[in-house]
C-alpha cells in the first residue's frame, strides 16, 4: 500500500515538475527567439547596407557603371548575399538598390532594401562668383579696377594695365595676353588665374523665375517702378512700393509676408531705388533701370545683415542717366542680366559721375564699360564720361544657400546623393 | 507504541514533504514570472527599437537640403521631417516621451509611454518605456546640449538613443524580502542603446 502511494506521489511530483520545466523552457526559448530574430533583422540590414556601400565604391570609380552586382558574403559572423542594381529614375535621377538575402533561424530568408537616390547635376546659384561674364565683349581690364571675390569668364579676358583680382580668377579660354606680366597684361592675381577651365553653362531663359512669379511671387504685365522702402528701425519690416507705370494702380508688399516668396516681376521695365529691408528679387523680362542708390537698411560690409536684393533683367540693368546718378551710385544687389549687360545709360554724353558703387555681385551676359578712361601713364587712368568702377563682393554670398530669392544659377554634371532611405520592419502600432 | 511513532514520523515526513512542495512551488511561480517577464521585456523593446532604429534612418528622407531634417530635439523628444509612406509629400514625425501619471494602472511605478505622431495625426503609443533619452552630435562627434537650439539643429547629424523596457507587472515580495533600496516587486529590465544612429539624409 505505502509502495503504491510512494509511486503515485513521485509521478505526481515528476508530473507537476515536467510541466514547470517545460514552461520555463518556452519563456526561455522565446526570449531568447526575440533577440535572434532582432540579431537577423540587423544582419539582414547590415548586408543590403554593405551592399550600397560596395556599389556606391564601385560606382565613384567608374560612373558609367550600371550594374547589377551580386556578391556573397561567408564571413562567419555575416552570412548571406546581396544584390545592387542602378537605375535612371526621371530627369538627371539614378537610384542605386541594394537588397539583401540572409537565411534567418527558423524564419525562412529575410530580405532587405537600402535605396540611394543621386541627382545627376548639381546646381549652385551664380552668386558664388563676384564677377561672371558670359562674352568678354571686347571689354579691357585696365588700371585701377580691382575685384574682390572670385571671377570667372566663359570668354577670353582682356586685360591692358594692371587690374587687382584679389580671389581667384578663371577663364574658359584665354588670358590676352596670356601671361601676366608680359605685353599688356600686368594684372595682379592675389589668389591665383587658371586658363581653359571648363565653361559654366549660362542660363538660356528665366523660367524659373516666371514660375516663382506665379507660385507665390508677384507677377505684373506692364512697365512698373519699385521703391524699396525700409518701414521702421525694426528689421525685416520693409515693404516694396509698386506703381504700374501704364495704369497708374499701386501694390505695396510686405517683404515678411509669410505668403510672399521674396520675387517680384514685370514682362515689361522695371525701375528700383530706394533702401531694402528683407529679402528680395526684383526681376524684368525687359530692362531693369536703376533710379538711384539701391541700398540695405542693415549694410552688410559693418555688420551684421540679412537683407539681401537681387536684381534680375532679360536684357540690361541700366544705371539711367539722371541727376541722381550724376555724382555717384550705389547698388546693394546681386545683379543678374541674362542676354545683356550692366551699362550706363548715354555713356558718352554722361559727365563724369564718380564711383559706380556695387556691393553683392555682378553676373552678365557680355561685359559693357560703365566709364570712359584715359591713360595717364604710370599705371594710372583718369576718368572721362560715366563711372568709375568699385564693385565689391558680399561675402554672405559665398553660402550657396545664402542668396536672393531665386537667383539665377548653373548647373554641372555631378552625382551627388540626394536621398537615401532603408527599409526596416514594423510591428503593428497601437 | 509503534503505531504512535510510525504516525508521527510519517506526519513529520509528510509535513517535510509538504513544505517542500510549497517552497518549490513558489520558486517554480516567481521564477516563470521572471521568465515571463523577460520574455515580454524584450519582446517589447525590440518591437520598439526596430520602429525608432528605422524611422530615424530615413529621417530627411525627400526633404530639400535647405531645410534642416531635425525640426526640435530635445532630450526626450524629437521632431523630425522625412518622406515616410515615400510618396513626395513631407511628414513631420514627433517622438515624445509620456509622464508617467499616464500609466497608473500598471504597478511599475517608472513606466510610460512613448508616443508618435506623424502630421496632425492622433498621437499613438508606440510602447511602454522606464527610459528614453536622446543625443545629439554633431558630425565630428561633439555633444550639443539639450534641448538643442534652432540655430544650431542643421549640425546634429547623429542621434544617440537610449532605450530601456521593463515589464508593467511582477510578482510582488512580502516586505520581509525587500532590502533597502530595491524595489517592491521583480521587474525585469532589458537597456538598448544606438550610441551613433546617423540617417545619411542629414550628411548631404
Amino acid at each position: 500500500m505505502g509502495g503504491r502511494a510512494s509511486l503515485i506521489m513521485v509521478m505526481g511530483f515528476g508530473l507537476v515538475l515536467g510541466y514547470l520545466s517545460t514552461n520555463l523552457n518556452r519563456y526561455s526559448t522565446q526570449a531568447l527567439n526575440n533577440m535572434t530574430s532582432y540579431y537577423d533583422a540587423t544582419s539582414s540590414h547590415a548586408l543590403a547596407v554593405a551592399g550600397a556601400n560596395a556599389a556606391l565604391a564601385k560606382f565613384y570609380t567608374d560612373t558609367s557603371w550600371s550594374g547589377p552586382m551580386h556578391q556573397s558574403i561567408e564571413s562567419g559572423a555575416l552570412t548571406g548575399s546581396f544584390t545592387v542594381t542602378m537605375v535612371n529614375v526621371g530627369t538627371y535621377q539614378r537610384r542605386l538598390r541594394s537588397v539583401s538575402t540572409y537565411a534567418a533561424s527558423g524564419m525562412g530568408t529575410l530580405h532587405d532594401t537600402v535605396e540611394v537616390y543621386f541627382n545627376t547635376r548639381a546646381g549652385s546659384p551664380f552668386t558664388q562668383y563676384a564677377w561672371f561674364a558670359n562674352n568678354d565683349g571686347n571689354v579691357f581690364w585696365q588700371n585701377e579696377d580691382t575685384v574682390w571675390g572670385r571671377a570667372h569668364a566663359n570668354g577670353n579676358v582682356h586685360i591692358a594695365g594692371s587690374p587687382v583680382f584679389m580671389d581667384k580668377h578663371t577663364s574658359a579660354k584665354r588670358y590676352d595676353p596670356p601671361r601676366p606680366g608680359t605685353g599688356t597684361n600686368q594684372a595682379i592675381f592675389k589668389s591665383g588665374y587658371e586658363s581653359g577651365v571648363a565653361t559654366i553653362p549660362y542660363p538660356t531663359d528665366l523660367s524659373i523665375v516666371i514660375n516663382a512669379s506665379n507660385t507665390g511671387g508677384k507677377h505684373y504685365t506692364h512697365d512698373i517702378s519699385v521703391n524699396l522702402v525700409p518701414g521702421t528701425g525694426l528689421n525685416n519690416d520693409g515693404v516694396a512700393a509698386v506703381v504700374d507705370l501704364s495704369t497708374g494702380t499701386k501694390d505695396t508688399v510686405q517683404l515678411a509676408d509669410a505668403g510672399f516668396n521674396g520675387l517680384l516681376l514685370s514682362d515689361g521695365n522695371v525701375s528700383v531705388s530706394g533702401v531694402l529691408d528683407g529679402r528680395l528679387s526684383v526681376a524684368s523680362l525687359k530692362n531693369i533701370n536703376v533710379l538711384d542708390d539701391c541700398t540695405y537698411e542693415r549694410n552688410p560690409r559693418f555688420g551684421t545683415s540679412d537683407d539681401q536684393l537681387g536684381l534680375i533683367a532679360a536684357n540690361n540693368v541700366v544705371i539711367k542717366d539722371n541727376t541722381a546718378n550724376h555724382t555717384g551710385c550705389q547698388i546693394h544687389a546681386a545683379i543678374f542680366t541674362l542676354t545683356g549687360s550692366l551699362v550706363a545709360e548715354n555713356l558718352t554724353s554722361l559727365p563724369i559721375c564718380g564711383d559706380l558703387m556695387t556691393y553683392g555681385c555682378v553676373i552678365q551676359n557680355t561685359e559693357q564699360e560703365v566709364g570712359i578712361y584715359k591713360a595717364k601713364g604710370g599705371g594710372k587712368s583718369s576718368l572721362i564720361a560715366g563711372f568709375w568702377k568699385d564693385f565689391r563682393y558680399d561675402k554672405r554670398f559665398v553660402d550657396p544657400n545664402n542668396a536672393p530669392p531665386y537667383f539665377p544659377g548653373y548647373y554641372v554634371q555631378a552625382y551627388a546623393i540626394s536621398n537615401w532611405w532603408e527599409s526596416y520592419r514594423i510591428s503593428a502600432l497601437q | 507504541m509503534a503505531a504512535i511513532l510510525d504516525v508521527i514520523s510519517s506526519m513529520l515526513f509528510g509535513g517535510t514533504l509538504f513544505m517542500i512542495i510549497l517552497t518549490s512551488n513558489e520558486i517554480a511561480t516567481e521564477t516563470q514570472a521572471t521568465y515571463n517577464g523577460d520574455m515580454f521585456v524584450q519582446e517589447l523593446l525590440t518591437n520598439t527599437a526596430q520602429l525608432v532604429e528605422g524611422e530615424f534612418r530615413n529621417m530627411g528622407f525627400n526633404v530639400p537640403q535647405a531645410l534642416p531634417s531635425i525640426t526640435r530635439a530635445d532630450s526626450t523628444a524629437i521632431s523630425f521631417l522625412t518622406d515616410l509612406d515615400r510618396n513626395g509629400t513631407i511628414d513631420t514625425v514627433k517622438y515624445t516621451l509620456g509622464n508617467i501619471t499616464e500609466l497608473p494602472e500598471t504597478p511599475n511605478e517608472l513606466d510610460c509611454f512613448l508616443k508618435r505622431q506623424v502630421n496632425n495625426d492622433p498621437v499613438m503609443s508606440v510602447g511602454a518605456v522606464t527610459v528614453f533619452h536622446l543625443s545629439y552630435l554633431t558630425k565630428e562627434g561633439v555633444r550639443i546640449p539639450s534641448p538643442v537650439p534652432h540655430d544650431r539643429l542643421g549640425e546634429v547629424r547623429m542621434v544617440e538613443v537610449t532605450m530601456e523596457v521593463q515589464n508593467p507587472y511582477a510578482p510582488a515580495r512580502t516586505a520581509s524580502m525587500v532590502k533597502s533600496g530595491e524595489r517592491t516587486a521583480l521587474y525585469s529590465s532589458s537597456l538598448w542603446q544606438q550610441t551613433r544612429l546617423s540617417s545619411q539624409n542629414t550628411r548631404r
